[in-house]
């Protein structure tokens, strides 16, 4: 994998404004700290991994993003307005994208229609046209199918755009679920662990691809995940939460070598 | 899936219904077949098929609503009610012609619908069931508690034939044609929908409500939305039964007139309109050979007494639609496609 170690960033000389801003969030269950005062921010064009021990809260950043948890305290801005207390589809439609933990595909539905689903918001027909069928809705489904086609050749499914998504094994699943939220043409895409149980030759194409889609589509890309290796490789940021607090930032390298990122990591060393 | 060698070539080729010429042949002999069936057939079996095409579009509406929109709905009879109601005030009442009172009664019946399509969005899978049922009651409590004036209560309402430029549609085969027309029209912006991006909507929220609204999908939106489709569906069907029968009473539209267009949705299919109109009929020619052969039946052993026959037929059609929960809960359509696939394949395995 250290071929890919290309030198995509480069961008933290000439910071860009912020596309996805938050400020000092806090978030509660009960009594347990989920989020507390997480500042964060992601310019365009920067892949932005955010990693940290298990429960440190990086899937309740990602949810609190996505509207789906509401923060008690704190700002979070999307391309210059606030996202708090906005729906998911309301947030999903000012151009947020995601792609989920586990497989949240659907499964009765083949691949072309999992990607054409990431068009909704980009298709106007209503129920009446959709009754008559010909005229708006037969030509609107032709118009995008072609933008679903050019993402089934960007993501290599051309041999499986016809299968049901729940007959394919789970790698060529996130990659379906990665062609569906490219669909959506996101401002940003937030990825929740798109490695997470795959096997090296999976993840190796799945990071291709991360890069391929920053390459054509240069949409900033925030990626929670454990693999350190991949971490280390595609980000050009690295943001360390610990129990729900900020610990760290910066490059993969200064992370690397930061004590408190050791210390959450391996424990308290005794020397 | 096509047969071998078949390719598309072109997006509109690749998501046409219908992809071989074989296929076309034989829609346009069934359409034929269907064009010419009174005049083939005798008065009973005219009256069997005019129920049948009325069965089919409340039948397709429940699977736009619980097929594809995933929303369980006992209530169908109820809605369908709702829709011959109105689609009878308005028609006896207020003068309104039949291509008025019938489009009319659907868009009365997807109001109702609607009501109960908003409790969906709050609530899921038994509950709503159960508030479907409600529906149901609440139909009831209605029409036998609203003014007598209004809605005829018990005694029902009756309506006059439906009249196109003076030639009057009450015979036999003149109500099976308007109902053939009205069929046809919703059967195919039924495909039409099922295959449009609301179509998607609906199954999408049906797999996975939390990814759909991550792809900018308004579940709550979808949600009553296939409601107020399912219930519009069930209105028409209810306004073509308002003229086919010309009498509208509460006891046309029970929870047990629900059940059995759920046990056709089951049978034919969940999520596809051709499963719908395959169990459509095979219910139907199942429940029909037992009323035609019954009274031979009885004949033959006269001891057991004429209600055996209705009761076996209950027993009958709840084995099947156990049988098909347990032995095939995705339908006759999967049964069918599984057959098709194993056809274009054989003799490999895959």
């Amino acid at each position: 994998m250290e071929a890919m170690a290309v030198p995509h960033g480069a961008a933290a000389g000439a910071r860009k404004r912020p596309v996805l801003a938050a400020q000092d969030i806090g978030l509660q269950f009960g009594g347990i700290k989920a989020l507390d005062g997480v500042t964060i921010e992601i310019c365009s064009d920067e892949l932005v991994a955010v990693i940290g021990p298990n429960g440190a809260g990086k899937s309740s950043l990602m949810n609190c993003f996505s509207g789906f948890y509401r923060p008690q305290r704190g700002e979070i801005q999307f391309d210059g307005t606030s996202v708090i207390g906005k729906s998911v589809h309301q947030i999903a439609r000012a151009g947020l994208a995601r792609t989920f933990q586990g497989t949240h595909i659907f499964s009765g539905m083949t691949v072309i229609e999992n990607i054409m689903i990431g068009r909704h918001m980009h298709m106007r027909s209503s129920i009446l046209d959709a009754f008559i069928h010909f005229g708006r809705s037969r030509n609107e489904e032709f118009a995008q199918r072609e933008v679903v086609e050019e993402i089934i050749e960007l993501l290599e499914m051309e041999a499986i755009r016809h299968r049901p998504v729940g007959t394919l094994g789970y790698g060529q699943r996130k990659r379906v679920d990665l062609g569906r939220a490219l669909a959506q043409e996101p401002k940003i895409l937030l990825m929740d662990e798109p490695m997470a149980g795959m096997n090296t030759e999976e993840k190796e194409d799945l990071a291709r691809f991360i890069l391929d889609v920053r390459e054509a589509r240069g949409i900033p890309v925030v990626l929670v995940e454990h693999d350190m290796g991949v971490v280390m490789d595609l980000a050009d940021r690295v943001v360390v939460l610990d129990f729900g607090r900020k610990i760290a930032e910066g490059t993969p390298a200064e992370v690397q070598r930061d004590p408190a990122v050791l210390k959450a990591y391996l424990g308290e060393g005794t020397r | 899936m096509d047969p071998a060698g078949v390719f598309a070539t072109s997006f509109a080729r690749d998501q046409s219904l219908i992809r071989t010429r074989k296929q076309l042949i034989c829609l346009i002999l069934f359409m034929v077949l269907l064009a010419v069936l009174p005049l083939l057939v005798g008065p009973r079996l005219v009256a069997v098929a005019t129920s049948a095409l009325i069965t089919v579009v409340v039948t397709v509406g429940l699977q736009i609503c619980t097929g594809y929109g995933g929303q369980i709905n006992l209530g169908q009879a109820a809605f369908m009610g709702s829709g011959a109601y109105a689609t009878a005030v308005l028609a006896s009442k207020f003068g309104f012609p039949f291509w008025a009172a019938i489009p009319l009664g659907g868009c009365a019946a997807a109001a109702f619908g609607f009501i109960f399509g908003l409790s969906a969005v709050r609530i899921k899978g038994f509950y709503l069931v159960l508030t479907t049922i409600a529906a149901q009651s609440l139909f009831h409590f209605l029409v036998l508690n609203l003014p007598q004036s209004w809605l005829g209560g018990s005694n029902g309402l009756s309506l006059e034939p439906a009249q196109l430029f003076g030639y009057v549609i009450d015979t036999d085969r003149s109500i099976y044609y308007l109902c053939l027309v009205f069929a046809v029209v919703m059967v195919a912006g039924a495909f039409g929908i099922a295959r449009s991006r609301h179509g998607r909507d609906f199954v999408a929220v049906r797999d996975d409500d939390v990814a759909s609204g991550m792809m900018g999908i308004d579940v709550v939106r979808t949600k009553a939305m296939a409601f107020l489709v399912g219930s519009f569906y069930a209105g028409i069907g209810g306004g073509l039964w308002a003229y086919y029968v010309r009498f509208v009473a509460v006891d046309q539209f029970t929870l047990f007139h629900s059940i059995w267009f759920v046990a056709m949705v089951i049978v034919g299919g969940i999520g596809s309109i051709t499963g719908a109109l395959i169990g459509v009929v095979v219910i139907l020619s199942i429940r029909e050979s037992f009323i035609s052969l019954g009274p031979t039946f009885v004949q033959v052993v006269p001891w057991l007494g004429g209600d055996v026959v209705f009761a076996t037929l209950n027993i009958f059609l709840g084995g099947v639609i156990a049988a098909f929960l347990i032995f095939e809960p995705r339908g006759l359509m999967h049964r069918w496609s599984i057959i098709k696939r194993s056809y274009r394949l054989w003799p490999f395995s895959y």
